[in-house]
């Protein structure tokens, strides 16, 4: 029993943590014409407990993406300098469409385990019916 | 009374064995993205279970006796060997945990299948079937 629930715990981790990157995913592609935003990226880890790893997984702190943002050539825009570019962004859509997909992914495959390990507890449960 | 019982016995350590697979599986997949993460698996049960119970080796028959190595119950999982890893140094293939969390849910289905069957066997032995 107590593998089931360590299961449906570390499952729900994942979850709560790939949600969270799909987050930030979507404010990258919601931000990703506001002149000066540099696209947030987040890591994983394994958590810890005390010093002992439970295999759960947590997400790391918000970084932001140090690349050079992009220079776009506007000569009207209120931000453009005297050669009359402004910076952009520095989201590329197509990573975070694909960053959304993986972790969509991922999110589907900690559900189905979730479901098998809620699944095999209550096949469990069972035996006590008649 | 029913832990006596050899088929209750085998039964019981089949579904914990699953159990514990299941959890590891699991495990796998929520670190299916973290950095540095080598996958874990237990041994299938029939090798664990013949190594544990094989007629030719002493087997330990009170806690203390044979440095106390009867009392291993748990399965102990081993990392992954000759697995590919990501750059990332990720050796966990969502595929292979798929595949392997179905072999997980089988073996635990057929395990409470032979505890209910037999249950069903003991309870027409009473009388009360």
């Amino acid at each position: 029993m107590n593998d089931f629930s360590n299961a449906l715990s570390v499952s729900a981790s994942g979850l709560k943590a790939q949600a969270q990157r799909l987050s930030h995913v979507s404010e990258n592609i919601a931000n990703a014409d506001t002149p000066g935003y540099r696209r947030k990226v987040v890591a994983f880890e394994t958590e810890l407990h005390g010093l002992r790893a439970t295999g759960e997984v947590a997400t790391g702190p918000v970084r932001l993406d140090r690349s050079d943002l992009s220079r776009i050539y506007e000569p009207g825009h209120p931000l453009a300098d005297a050669t009359g570019h402004y910076e952009g962004s520095n989201v590329d859509l197509m990573i975070e469409i694909a960053d959304a997909r993986e972790a969509q992914r991922s999110y589907e495959a900690n559900l189905k385990m979730f479901d098998q390990a809620r699944q095999m507890s209550s096949r469990l449960m069972e035996l006590l019916r008649r | 009374m029913f832990e006596n019982l050899d088929i209750f016995r085998m039964s019981h350590a089949m579904a914990t064995h699953a159990g514990n697979r299941q959890a590891l599986v699991a495990q796998n997949m929520a670190n299916a993205d973290t950095p540095g993460y080598a996958a874990r698996d237990l041994s299938p049960f029939q090798e664990v279970y013949r190594s544990d119970d094989a007629p030719h080796l002493p087997r330990a028959t009170r806690p203390g006796h044979l440095f106390g190595q009867g009392q291993t119950a748990a399965f102990e999982p081993h990392l992954v060997s000759g697995a590919q890893s990501d750059p990332n140094g990720n050796s966990v293939s969502i595929e292979t945990e798929m595949l392997r969390a179905v072999d997980v849910k089988r073996q635990h289905d057929r395990a409470i299948a032979i505890y209910r069957s037999s249950l069903t066997v003991l309870r027409t032995a009473l009388g009360r079937g």
